[in-house]
């Protein structure tokens, strides 16, 4: 359970306004080594990171989660997810592992938007494609949003 | 990489204390500064009376333990479906873990599916779901 409490929704997004497929975000990153670094400290992932390429050019991968983060990153910060939010659900799909140094744009979607008391139940799909265009990983995330005022 | 193919098969264990400060170099690494997480005072004046870590930041651990047991097929086709529980807070211990639950031969691939959790010290469940890879014969 992810969360904050004490806080009503941001009056400065209507959320009831937000529709199925509707956009929250789209933002483009560097997964750079910094982040990778800083990503496996919090999480205290002491593995070492998997590779691609041959022998002569092998390439370290960046930690499957660490992108799940990265495509969460928008969505708190566009969705303005106020205090109180609870992240109850979490779906991930990986396609394609993604090397360091690769930019990855992130889209975030409304996939279901329901008030049901004083919660308000918001599916967001998430989608993450590398410079090529290429898939790297979809998902979807539920959370739920405290009503207090609309 | 994996020889964890049969059913019942348990997958290595992972476990990890969570800090204040892993809570906030998450809050870095991810650019979620809620409050909850990472404001003492405002964390102790909510219901949770502390700050909890982020529900990703728990959840990193069950990829590792897929990642450790499966290699290079979980980045390249691993789902993950898991519903969070419970809050964690600084000073829990959490021990992420899981067993492989059903294993289906799809001509030369192998589907492996598991079930995960993750516990607190005291044994209850703050994450719980599945998860499943596809192998590849090498």
């Amino acid at each position: 359970m992810n969360s904050s409490i004490n806080d009503a929704e941001d009056p400065s997004i209507n959320y009831s306004n937000l529709l199925v497929g509707n956009p929250i975000s789209r933002r483009s990153y560097v997964v750079d080594r910094e982040l990778v670094r800083l990503y496996k400290l919090a999480v205290q992932d002491k593995s070492r990171l998997l590779t691609t390429g041959s022998d002569i050019s092998k390439v370290p991968l960046a930690p499957p989660m660490s992108i799940s983060a990265l495509s969460l990153r928008g969505v708190v910060n566009d969705l303005k997810i106020p205090g109180g939010t609870l992240h109850v659900g979490q779906e991930t799909e990986y396609k394609k592992p993604v090397a360091i140094g690769e930019t990855l744009h992130c889209e975030a979607t409304v996939s279901s938007n329901n008030v049901r008391g004083e919660w308000r139940f918001m599916g967001v799909e998430l989608k993450v494609t590398d410079s090529k265009g290429d898939i790297v990983m979809n998902g979807k995330s539920t959370i739920l949003l405290p009503v207090k005022s609309e | 990489m994996s020889t964890v193919k049969q059913e019942g098969d348990k997958l290595t264990a992972i476990c990890k204390e969570v800090s204040r400060q892993h809570i906030s170099l998450y809050a870095q690494a991810s650019g979620d500064f809620n409050p909850i997480h990472i404001d003492r005072e405002y964390a102790e004046n909510s219901e949770f009376g502390d700050n909890i870590a982020h529900g990703m930041m728990v959840a990193a651990s069950i990829s590792e333990l897929m990642g450790a047991n499966f290699g290079h097929n979980w980045g390249e086709t691993g789902k993950m479906k898991i519903r969070f529980r419970h809050p964690v807070f600084p000073g829990d211990v959490v021990t992420t873990s899981g067993f492989v639950n059903k294993v289906t031969q799809i001509g030369e691939k192998t589907l492996v599916q598991c079930t995960v959790s993750v516990s607190r010290q005291t044994g209850e469940k703050v994450i719980s779901g599945d998860t499943s890879v596809t192998l590849t014969k090498q």
